[in-house]
């Protein structure tokens, strides 16, 4: 009878963590469901512009024949370099920024450099002032420095290195935050000097975390450089545009190819590299992956780690030099002079009605974007994520019982090489592309930054199957369990939180990002921001840009409360 | 002769430059409780994997109910495999899921696929699994998510996936190197008593050598790979445990 009533109170528990689930389920369908509404799906309006189809054929057709002649093949490759060379530069500093700023946002810092309360309140200004610089996206940081410096590479350059810095900051202070504490306080006990003791602790605990999520942010830089491009910095995906403006489809697909080539070298080098740090290392968001912190040095003695500095620390000054970047420029008159305009016109932001209505409505539809495209990349990223992960148990698992090696390369390359695909190409230019057959609003820009994504989401979910614990697995294999009963009891159960919170996380990018695919005239904020740029109409521009915002940080909330009721 | 229950004839088992196992022969009969002795990197691990066929032979032949590991379609081995129930050192459970679903894993190889997967919605067959958990003393803790449980009772999990497995052996693989003393004892005890009213063959790897001798029939000392000793575990002397693990 006890049994019995331990069931009841069981049940009710139960049920209760189910409602939860259900809550947010329903919430979840809800609001996709509205913001296809904004779309006009259900509304009977014309979408799909049958015009285009001939258009779409004909770019598609020239694939088969990109423009391969000696001189355009060179020019390609400078533009490549030159793409390769703003994120070099760009990482670079942003590793600075990212290094002084991290150690000075970490918790543990202050609390070794001043164990009472006095630097609770710096702590807390520089964290708070780093947060402004990450909620806007490069694109907008490139419109901003286009303006005072002119079309100088430092523009690309600025425009990867702030953002990423402070990304880099926070993403640095929470692994310093992580770090087991006990070494330091071993040291300041002994009477170690505050700061000697943090870097003969804390700094070199995490160095192998620190290094290869500094590999991670070059992969992501080499994308923000090709969408740089759309704003007038050089490389390939300013040719990109420009290819794409005289219509030369072939010379498109030329780049195209070569974007998928520098990306997926970068992306190669960066995850094998990656790969050699045993244990867990940091990528993205807090809590997107399992296991603790790995601290171990497995760096040393590893050859392929050493090179790979090596090959860095002759690419950094090599790339500062191949782009010649002009720093004198920052410090010129003219750019001053420039700054101070720049920021008097855009005060007072504007706040007349007409305005304000307006930018309400394409807040909305913004919304809803990147509420479409988050749902698609995360749909998508479920179903490719399980095969591009290269994982023994996991795809034997599932589609590959006899671990057969030329089988397992054949589901694995293919869905790799379509994640980098669609991750290669700028949202900027899925949203071009698109454009060909579907009229400008929410619908292509959600499609584009949705492929865009799931790009990069199926990559970092199949990295997230790569770290799961095989021993589990293993168990059930010996309990006589199938391959896809191990996928449906071991793998998935363990993927989905972390799944869920690499999906939140970009989802917050995502609303960020909304503002490339306007800029091409898509929808949303970042088409008024654009025709506002081409208008010089400074007041407006701040006015679009706070609502841009209010709107990535609304999202970021939405994502921390999600976050924490899953928990 | 009846064929043993398992049986090794000259068993290598390489790993990379690494001769885990060599020449190993032996035959485990049906309802013996067998501890396996010796230091770390003795072989111990890797003769348990390769009696539940997770692990092959590179030379040698490993028979499971005497058909032969290596000759079996993966399906044949999978329908072996469920005969055979192994609990780990590390618990090896699926963390995010509750403990009903962890327990009934061990029905999985009798399961079709869409039972398999109702179950995760709706927890199919609780009575068999909270009959299980009840034997190892946890009934109460059903719908809790696994993590959430302490290291013995996790282990307990174990036991009760194991148990609604029904096997016909038991292979432990250092059960309890990850729980205090008493914890420890605790679960020893349970799998020698489990094991004798429900008449299963156990094989126990052991880091602690006393329960070889209070809680097993036969003892063998695994030593670089190799059959140190076989003996029924009350001829277990001072002298052979100090020739175990001798430096």
């Amino acid at each position: 009878m006890q049994l019995e009533s331990y069931f009841r109170t069981d049940r009710a528990a139960r049920s209760s963590s189910v409602n939860i689930r259900w809550t947010w389920a329903t919430a979840v369908a809800a609001l996709v469901a509205w913001s296809l509404i904004q779309a006009g799906v259900f509304s009977g309006q014309t979408l799909i512009n049958r015009g285009g189809w001939t258009l779409a054929l004909s770019f598609a057709q020239a694939a088969l024949h990109p423009q391969l002649s000696f001189e355009f093949l060179s020019l390609t490759l400078n533009a490549t370099l030159i793409t390769l060379g703003y994120a070099v530069c760009g990482t670079s500093l942003s590793l600075i920024i990212g290094m002084i700023g991290g150690m000075l946002s970490s918790e543990v810092w202050w609390q070794a450099m001043s164990p009472t309360r006095h630097g609770r309140g710096i702590w807390w200004t520089i964290r708070a002032g780093l947060s402004v610089p990450r909620a806007i996206h490069e694109v907008i940081w490139g419109i901003f420095f286009v303006n005072i410096l002119g079309l100088n590479p430092l523009v690309a350059i600025l425009a990867i290195a702030i953002p990423f810095g402070a990304i880099t900051a926070k993403v640095f202070s929470e692994i310093l935050d992580e770090m087991p504490r006990a070494p330091l306080r071993a040291l300041l006990n002994n009477g170690a000097s505050p700061f000697a003791a943090f870097f003969y602790s804390i700094l070199p605990q995490s160095i192998p975390n620190i290094l290869s999520y500094t590999f991670y942010r070059l992969e992501c830089s080499i994308r923000s450089a090709a969408v740089l491009g759309v704003i007038g910095a050089g490389g390939l995906g300013y040719q990109l545009w420009l290819s794409f403006q005289s219509l030369r489809y072939d010379e498109m697909w030329t780049f195209i190819f070569a974007l998928i080539a520098l990306s997926g070298a970068v992306d190669i080098w960066s995850s094998q590299l990656r790969r050699r740090f045993s244990g867990r290392v940091r990528l993205e968001a807090a809590a997107c992956q399992s296991a603790p912190l790995t601290t171990k040095p497995a760096y040393r003695r590893d050859r392929a780690v050493t090179l790979s500095l090596i090959v860095m620390a002759i690419l950094i000054p090599l790339s500062f030099w191949y782009v010649q970047a002009d720093f004198s420029a920052l410090f010129a008159p003219r750019a001053a002079k420039l700054f101070v305009r720049v920021i008097s016109d855009s005060f007072p932001p504007a706040l007349d009605g007409v305005l304000l209505k307006e930018l309400s409505h394409q807040t909305i539809q913004t919304f809803a974007i990147s509420i479409l495209a988050i749902t698609l990349a995360g749909a998508g990223g479920l179903l490719f994520s399980f095969p591009a992960a290269q994982n023994r148990l996991t795809l034997t698992g599932v589609l590959n019982p006899q671990d057969h090696k030329v089988k397992t390369l054949l589901i694995l390359v293919p869905t790799r090489l379509a994640l980098l695909t669609l991750r290669a190409i700028p949202a900027s230019v899925w949203a071009l592309l698109l454009l060909f057959v579907l009229f400008p609003g929410v619908l292509p820009g959600a499609l584009a930054l949705g492929i865009y994504t799931l790009g990069i989401l199926g990559r970092l979910m199949a990295e997230v199957i790569e770290s799961l614990d095989e021993r589990p697995l293993i168990a059930l294999r010996s309990c006589g369990a199938s391959g896809a009963q191990i996928f449906f009891y071991g793998v998935l159960p363990r993927a989905m939180p972390l799944f869920l919170s690499n999906i939140l996380y970009r989802w917050e990018v995502c609303a960020r990002e909304t503002v490339i695919i306007g800029v091409v005239g898509a929808a949303g904020l970042g088409r008024v921001l654009a025709e506002q740029l081409s208008n010089f109409d400074y007041p407006g521009m701040t006015t679009t840009l706070l609502f841009f915002i209010a709107l990535t940080v609304f999202v970021d909330v939405i994502g921390v409360f999600a976050r924490r009721s899953m928990q | 002769m009846t064929p043993a229950l398992f049986e090794l004839e000259n068993v290598t088992r390489i790993f990379g430059s690494l001769r885990a196992l060599a020449n190993v022969s032996l035959r485990i009969e049906a309802g013996e409780r067998v501890a396996l002795a010796g230091p770390s990197g003795a072989g111990k691990s890797t003769l348990l994997a390769l009696l539940n066929g997770s692990l092959l032979p590179t030379q040698g032949s490993v028979k499971v109910l005497g058909r032969e590991t290596a000759s079996l379609s993966p399906r044949v081995l999978r329908e072996m495999q469920s005969q055979i129930g192994t609990i780990y050192q590390q618990f090896n459970l699926v963390d995010g899921l509750s403990v009903i679903h962890n327990v009934n894993a061990g029905r999985l190889g009798r399961w079709s696929l869409l039972k398999s997967i109702a179950s995760l919605i709706r927890p199919l067959e609780v009575e068999t699994a909270s009959r299980a958990l009840m034997q190892v003393g946890i009934a109460e803790k059903i719908y809790e998510r696994t993590d959430s449980l302490s290291g013995g009772q996790q282990q307990r999990v174990a036991l009760a996936r194991v148990l609604v497995q029904n096997p016909t052996a038991i292979l432990a693989d250092e059960p309890i190197s990850n729980l205090d003393p008493e914890r420890g004892r605790e679960i020893m005890d349970l799998l020698r008593e489990l094991c004798g009213t429900l008449n299963k063959t156990l094989v126990v790897s052991v880091h602690a050598i006393e329960f070889a001798r209070t809680h097993c029939h036969r003892v063998i000392g695994l030593r670089h790979g190799s059959v140190l000793f076989d003996l029924p575990a009350h001829q277990l002397t001072q002298d052979k445990i100090d020739a175990l693990y001798k430096i």
